[in-house]
């Protein structure tokens, strides 16, 4: 709009052109210009965490040892990566699904902990065969999740409610409703068992409702990562090829031309933010029935922040499915890895700052390229626009 | 039901709920006033939890450090400045998503504090009281206004301060129409995202300084949970008063009023409601302000769209 | 208007207040400005006239500092300056009143000015120069008004006076009448020959519409595949050879107006007992602010019939394109196709319906420029090429080349983002897409604005073809002659009513400027 005058054709037909040719020659520069770049972010975010770790009296060798013993090297650490991995994954999944509708969804964490109640509730009041009450927990789960993202994506159509705020708000919220939840024997708190002074937890899932583990070369997980992964692939295939997608990604780019298409708005926002919260409730529910956070019960910060971990993990991987399998593993690993910090004397939450760290280098090279290109291509057609 | 109205009665006349509601108020209102002029311009900062939080640690360094409230003050606006700083070039010179942006400074800045304060764990305490004669007087609202730890004093000049740049300045009459319309201004001659990153700063300023009040005020002692999403609720204030500097101070004092007189319900002698509830409760009101409000507001028209052009 | 032969502020030999000399700017290989000289000079006004694509903007870009020549130089009163960007070209005493509104809505005139000067904000000081600056050029306005309430000609005042308020030497005016009534424009004139005389200052005046450009300067400069064809005063100028030298061939002439294109002859048929392809009947709409947009509109269109909605900008063709692209919901009213009733406002349902349409907008509602050519041809009903809900890529980028192929559409393949083509070959990727779908109505909404006179061509022919096929074409356009051109009966839009209705081969241009305006609005309902 900023345009003066009418454009004329021809230079817009010029300007497309050098813009292509600068994406030619970024492409074939590419490999060496953009994993330099990612290279040289991720040092630095490596090199500041260990500065951070240096003047504070400890040794960053040691911390970054630690970390890669905790999470692959020593033996059976990488199946408990994987376990911790899988929910972050899943919360990831429904983060790529709302991005993709233009919708910021920041609540996971919330959304997670809903899903994990649910489950928790339905597995401790359901008869029947062990994996059929797991089975329908799950989904029960991936309900609670989905209304509690709910609440965000009507508030947002019908309210005007930014979702970016509301999402967040109501994780608190979530976090109180469980631990109101857990001090109320008719809704999550474990039956008393002898004990006096009882600690506020759920009932632990009988073993016949756990989620079964494999070991594969000596690495122990729960089988919810296989069905983490498959999720994956069918989400890839959805997003990239279906029609839901295309008309997503559509309503994410361009509302207008969406609904002039026919995609409407209200609708498909709506479905995006359930989708999304339901992955985040499946998460909390894997949680719950997988075993490798707490002792297949409901306890207190339940959430242990793997909603915010897959919400970032999701952004770090710029929304591709398949991108996250990898990302949602390093941070994973980033969790496991920190349970060896204790050993060094160093503080467990140096993780959460390398971890921080790492998203935001991640964040500029993308950022930086972008500019960059734009510029040249500019640079080639104008002094200045 | 009388039980209620009875509990409602002495929440309404208790002076010391009002005192902790206006303490509570201050820090979403120095939090908020910075927001406001963010939003003007077309930001929404979710990463003004992370300025708090990192406004709160450094004061508590800086009186560590230095024995002095006002080092404290003067850290705490250093750190929420270099928050922004993050912010405002990766989301108004970068193209990187505001929100995203936003949010991993929120993760980071959480970390990093927490880290060092389990690292260092910074010695400070509450600051005293300062009675200012008369006003103070005034009953029921006298004392929660006048009677007070002096550094909330801080707020008296400076929203009125921010109103002026934002309503009586030419820069704040820039920053208006960057947020409203980037290509007229851009037109016009002014630098869009310049003037952004400037309104991102100056809300890192005043939520800094949020943070550093809120320790001396009320915390005493830092702790990484002490911010706890007012952050967030001070943008939410912004929303539910209608991007007016009036609206949002008001918005502060609602939901300062609500997250401390829900407090005030146990020690009042009424144990039965669940302390989850109490807890909730701001958030509560919070989103059901802005589902009643948000609708007949109208917003900066360019609000959380990124301006490429200017980009250099 | 006022008369161009009593030249009274300068005279065609007063040394030049600016001067372009040798002006040369290359985009690639295409050369948007080829050895251009121009000499505007004090006293005043001189046209630049060209077709879209010519070269003016450029060239005025120049002037203003958005572009920096690859040749030449500018130079005022005699010596070179160097103009980088539009604060150098502020101070050498250059304005620009631009051609989309500079304007930020939601403040009021008096902070419009003030905007993007520096030092202390001073109210009352900036109040008084508006009401000195209007008082002196007769632009009358109420510095407390807000933008948002003025109609379009007042905004323009606005920015006059903001351009003015820096005291410029020259006044680059770009495109002003193509939001402005006729009387609004004749109000422009008016207040430029005041300018000129009274101050001496200079204008540029660069338009494309002949008619203007004879009335209300006195020096004219055509403008020509980037070249300057010819330069010469206006006492000198006729009609038909300028525009010969805008267009380079031989044009036929309708009073004032040109035609582009072949002449057609418009045989009207009565069609009162047919039933519409469309029919629109008392349609009222308000914005979100509470606005009218819409207000009681009716129309009819059937089929094979180019049915031309003429108007000023902003009297609510807007609204009525985003109607009739399902974005904007009536208050009241029905829309009809083939005598069904269509909802308003339902995603895609107008789509359904048959009722296609080339938005106004194209980026906004017509178009999804991160997507590909061919998922552009089929944003709409993306089943036609899937099978079991999965998109076949093959078969999409087959027919997707088939039209390519059938709309000329120039671009690296199916698979080009369309990000990466022209604006020309944007619309026609959005014309293909809404022809291929068997539309029984055709919305063409400001179809040709900011193409070149071969993309104009090719559509009017497409429109043309459209309707011999049997399609009912609401074409909404500010260009009278294009309406003139294309349709086969006209109605006139003001303030969001349809104010006046006539056929094509009766047209009465002094009536139609006048139900523009909106002055005729109450004697001038369609019978």
């Amino acid at each position: 709009m900023s345009d003066l005058g009418t454009t004329s054709t021809t230079i817009d037909e010029e300007r497309a052109e050098v813009v292509a040719q600068a994406r030619e020659r970024s492409r074939r520069g590419v490999t060496v210009e953009v994993i330099g770049l990612y290279v040289i972010c991720i040092s630095i975010a490596l090199a500041l965490a260990a500065i951070l770790v240096a003047v504070t009296g400890g040794s960053w060798t040691a911390v970054y040892t630690a970390m890669l013993d905790g999470s692959i090297i020593n033996s059976g650490r990488i199946g408990l990566t994987i376990g911790v991995a899988t929910p972050i994954l899943l919360v990831s999944l429904g983060t790529i699904v709302n991005g993709r509708a233009g919708l910021v969804n920041i609540g996971q964490e919330g959304q997670l902990v809903m899903g994990a109640c649910f489950a928790a509730f339905a597995a401790a009041r359901l008869d029947g065969p062990g994996p059929f009450v797991l089975v329908v927990a799950m989904l029960i789960g991936v309900v609670g999740g989905a209304l509690w993202a709910g609440i965000a994506g009507v508030l947002r159509y019908w309210r005007n409610v930014p979702e970016v705020l509301s999402t967040l708000l109501l994780t608190t919220v979530a976090a109180n409703l469980m631990g109101w939840g857990l001090r109320k024997e008719w809704l999550l708190l474990a039956p008393a068992s002898g004990r006096a002074n009882r600690n506020q937890v759920s009932e632990p899932l009988p073993d016949d409702t756990r989620i079964p583990r494999v070991t594969w070369f000596g690495n122990e997980f729960p089988i919810s990562a296989i069905v983490a992964v498959l999720l994956a692939i069918v989400l890839a295939v959805v997003l990239g090829r279906s029609i839901i997608g295309f008309r997503l990604r559509m309503l994410g780019t361009n509302p207008g031309t969406a609904m002039r298409a026919g995609v409407a708005e209200r609708r498909y926002g709506v479905a995006a933010m359930l989708v999304s919260g339901g992955f985040a409730g499946l998460a909390g529910g894997f949680m719950l029935a997988g075993g490798d956070f707490g002792n297949y019960q409901l306890v207190a910060n339940f959430g242990a922040g793997i909603g915010f971990a897959g919400l970032l993990a999701a952004l770090v991987a710029r929304q591709r499915v398949l991108i996250v399998i990898f990302v949602a593993f390093v941070f994973g690993g980033l969790r496991t890895g920190s349970g060896f910090l204790r050993a060094t004397g160093v503080s467990g939450r140096i993780a959460d700052v390398v971890q921080g760290l790492l998203v935001l280098a991640l964040l500029l090279p993308p950022a930086i390229l972008y500019v960059r290109e734009r510029r040249r291509a500019l640079a080639a057609t104008s002094a200045r626009v | 039901m009388g039980d209620f109205f009875n509990a409602l009665g002495d929440i309404a006349t208790n002076e010391s709920a009002y005192r902790n509601a206006i303490i509570a108020a201050v820090v979403l209102m120095l939090a908020a006033s910075g927001e406001l002029v963010a939003e003007k311009a077309g930001t929404i900062n979710i990463s003004l939890e992370g300025m708090i939080l990192g406004g709160a640690f450094a004061a508590a360094i800086g009186q560590h450090a230095f024995g002095s409230v006002w080092v404290g003050l003067l850290f705490a606006m250093l750190a929420g400045i270099v928050v922004a700083w993050v912010q405002a070039n990766m989301s108004h010179r970068l193209p990187a998503d505001q929100f995203v942006v936003g949010l991993v400074l929120n993760v980071l800045v959480l970390g990093v504090v927490g880290f060092l304060a389990s690292e260092i764990e910074p010695e400070t305490n509450i600051v005293g009281r300062v009675r200012i004669p008369l006003l103070a007087d005034i009953p029921l609202f006298g004392p929660a206004l006048f009677d007070q730890p002096w550094v909330l004093y801080l707020v008296y000049p400076v929203v009125p301060f921010v109103w002026w740049l934002v309503y009586r300045t030419r820069w704040g009459l820039e920053v208006r129409a960057v947020g409203e319309d980037p290509n007229a201004a851009d037109v016009s001659g002014l630098h869009v995202n310049k003037l952004r990153r400037q309104t991102i700063y100056l809300a890192g300023l005043t939520a800094g300084l949020a943070g550093g009040y809120f320790l001396f005020a009320r915390a005493g002692q830092f702790e990484d949970s002490l911010v706890g999403g007012r952050g967030y609720i001070a943008i939410a204030a912004v929303i539910f008063g209608g991007w007016t500097m009036k609206g949002t101070v008001g918005g502060c004092i609602l939901f300062g009023l609500v997250g401390s007189f829900v407090l005030t319900i146990p020690s009042l002698g009424y144990e039965s409601v669940d302390p989850a509830f109490l807890a909730m409760a701001p958030n509560v009101v919070t989103i059901l302000a802005m589902a009643f409000f948000a609708t007949r507001v109208r917003q900066p028209s360019a609000l959380a769209r990124p301006f490429l052009r200017g980009l250099k | 208007m006022t008369q161009h032969d009593t030249i009274a502020g300068g005279d065609a030999t007063s040394p030049p207040a600016i001067e372009l000399i040798g002006i040369t700017k290359r985009y690639g290989a295409v050369v948007a400005c080829d050895d251009v000289h121009l000499a505007i000079r004090p006293g005043r006004i001189h046209g630049i006239l060209g077709e879209n694509g010519a070269g003016k903007s450029t060239l005025m870009k120049v002037l203003i500092g958005l572009v920096i020549p690859d040749a030449g130089e500018v130079r005022r009163h005699g010596t070179a300056i160097r103009i980088n960007d539009p604060v150098a070209a502020a101070e050498h005493g250059i304005g620009m009143v631009h051609q989309h509104f500079s304007l930020v809505e939601p403040l009021t005139v008096w902070e419009n000015v003030a905007l993007g000067d520096v030092g202390r904000l001073d109210p009352r000081r900036v109040r008084a120069r508006v009401g000195e600056i209007s008082e002196q050029y007769g632009l009358e306005i109420d510095p407390d008004d807000r933008i948002s309430d003025l109609p379009a000609g007042m905004r323009q005042r606005v920015e006059i006076i903001k351009c003015l308020r820096r005291d410029p030497e020259v006044l680059v005016f770009d495109e002003p009448t193509s939001v402005l009534s006729p009387a609004e424009s004749e109000f422009l004139f008016n207040a430029l020959r005041t300018v000129v005389e009274r101050d001496g200052k200079a204008v540029a005046l660069v338009s494309h519409r002949l008619g203007e450009v004879m009335a209300a300067t006195d020096e004219i400069t055509i403008m020509r595949d980037g070249r300057v064809v010819e330069s010469l005063s206006t006492a000198e100028a006729d009609a038909r050879s300028l525009a010969r030298a805008m267009v380079g061939r031989e044009v036929s002439l309708r009073g004032d107006v040109i035609q582009t294109g072949s002449a057609s002859d418009h045989v009207h048929r009565d069609r009162t007992a047919e039933v519409p392809v469309l029919r629109i009947t008392d349609a009222s709409a308000r914005g979100r602010d509470g606005r009218v947009l819409l207000d009681r509109l009716s129309v009819d269109v059937h089929a094979g019939e180019i049915v031309g909605l003429a108007g000023v900008e902003g009297n609510g063709q807007r609204a009525l394109g985003d109607v009739l692209s399902s974005l904007l919901a009536l208050d009241s009213g029905r829309v009809e196709v083939e005598s069904r009733e269509i909802p308003t406002g339902r995603a895609g349902a107008m789509a359904r319906a048959g009722v296609a349409i080339v938005p106004e907008d194209r980026h906004h509602s017509g178009c999804v420029l991160d997507f590909s050519v061919a998922e552009n041809m089929f944003i709409a009903d993306p089943e036609r090429v899937a099978r079991r809900g999965l998109m076949d890529r093959g078969e999409m980028a087959r027919r997707a080349e088939a039209l390519i192929d059938r709309f000329d559409i120039s671009c690296a393949g199916p698979d080009a983002p369309m990000w990466s083509l022209s604006g020309g070959n944007q619309q026609r990727v959005v014309m293909a897409r809404e022809l291929s779908h068997d539309p029984r109505v055709l919305v063409a909404a400001q179809p040709t604005r900011g193409l070149d006179v071969g993309a104009i061509e090719y559509l009017s022919e497409q429109l043309r073809a459209a309707a011999r096929g049997g399609v009912g074409i609401l074409l909404i356009s500010t260009e009278l002659e294009e309406i003139l051109d294309l349709s086969d009966r006209i109605v006139v839009i003001a303030n969001g009513h349809i104010v006046g209705e006539m056929i094509n081969a009766d047209v009465d241009l002094e009536r139609i400027g006048m139900l523009m305006t909106g002055a005729a609005a109450e004697s001038g309902v369609p019978s």
